[in-house]
């Protein structure tokens, strides 16, 4: 059973990068923590009690469901029409975002950042990973944002693990070509 | 780049915008915290089965577990009926034995006595012996 001290300190651990996506997903602050606010109640409430190894998938779990539940409640069924529309990417839904970066985006990134211009590049990309279609973000942060296996990723998103693997990679092409349209290479 | 190499330089990214967060967020975040904490479900208590109060007999070696037991428990509900109905059978007897001794003391007060027998049939002689009885005192 998860000790007090172990839920607090992984709450401590994913509560900003839940928020994130929350916020992403939702793009209203306020809204954002009230969802990461009920995602950590139901975890404690719920399954306070499970190991603390269990701890993180579960979270994971009830904070896309809490998403989930917010556009059900909000009703905002022409968002979803509109992202989910955006799921059949017409453009080469194959394409190597090797092809789109190019061989030298790496060092640029690596030799020549200031702290504000870091800051500004870190702004940018959160601003193209809330622009993803919200399927292909969704795909994209649990798995290489919150570190789910491919498995795992589709059962939280209740999806075959091929579609969670075009997911992520259409994101990924989605979102190097749309940083490389703002002069971004990483 | 591959694209797990992408993927990570972008997640790199993420966890910096994360962690510069406003005051205000990072506030709230931690109320969001506390207020889950102070709600963390326990996990219930294992339920513990006592054995029930029984009396046992001085000297009696303590219960053992298993069907031994069970047979002991069993034996606590029986004994105090089993007493009570013995107790039962032992009144009954006493009562009779004691109807008996009344009955023969009788039989053999009027077999002493000099009267004849027919007399106690007699309902005069029954009215005389009352009537006797109420003037004695």
């Amino acid at each position: 059973m998860a000790t007090r001290e172990e839920l607090s300190e992984f709450l401590a651990s994913v509560e900003r990068r839940a928020y994130k996506q929350a916020l992403f997903a939702v793009r209203d602050e306020s809204h954002a923590l009230d969802i990461v606010q009920e995602a950590m109640m139901k975890i404690a409430e719920n399954y306070g009690d499970r190991p603390a190894a269990e701890l993180p998938l579960l979270f994971t779990r009830i904070l896309q469901n809490a998403i989930h539940d917010f556009f059900r409640r909000s009703k905002v069924r022409s968002t979803w029409v509109t992202l989910f529309s955006a799921l059949t990417d017409e453009n080469e839904p194959d394409a190597d975002p090797l092809d789109i970066l190019g061989p030298t985006g790496d060092a640029r990134t690596e030799s020549s950042e200031t702290r504000y211009e870091r800051e500004q590049i870190v702004a940018i990309i959160e601003e193209e990973v809330a622009k993803l279609p919200a399927r292909q973000r969704q795909a994209f942060l649990l798995r290489y944002w919150e570190d789910l296996d491919t498995a795992e990723t589709a059962a939280v998103m209740g999806c075959s693990e091929g579609s969670v693997k075009t997911h992520c990679s259409r994101a990924t092409s989605a979102l190097a070509r749309a940083l490389k349209g703002r002069g971004i290479t990483l | 780049m591959n694209q797990d190499e992408f993927a990570f330089r972008v997640r790199q990214a993420l966890n910096e915008g994360a962690e510069r967060l406003d005051y205000k967020t990072v506030l709230r975040l931690e109320q969001a915290r506390a207020a889950a904490l102070a709600r963390q479900r326990r996990a219930s208590p294992a339920t513990v089965r006592l054995p029930a109060l029984q009396l046992a007999p001085a000297g009696a070696p303590p219960l053992a577990s298993g069907g031994g037991a069970r047979w002991l428990r069993g034996l606590g509900w029986a004994a105090p009926l089993l007493a009570l109905a013995i107790g039962f059978v032992a009144i009954g007897h006493w009562q009779k034995e004691a109807e008996i001794r009344r009955l023969a003391a009788l039989d053999f007060a009027v077999l002493l006595d000099d009267g004849p027998l027919e007399a106690y049939a007699d309902r005069g002689f029954g009215a005389l012996l009352q009537a006797e009885r109420r003037i004695e005192p």
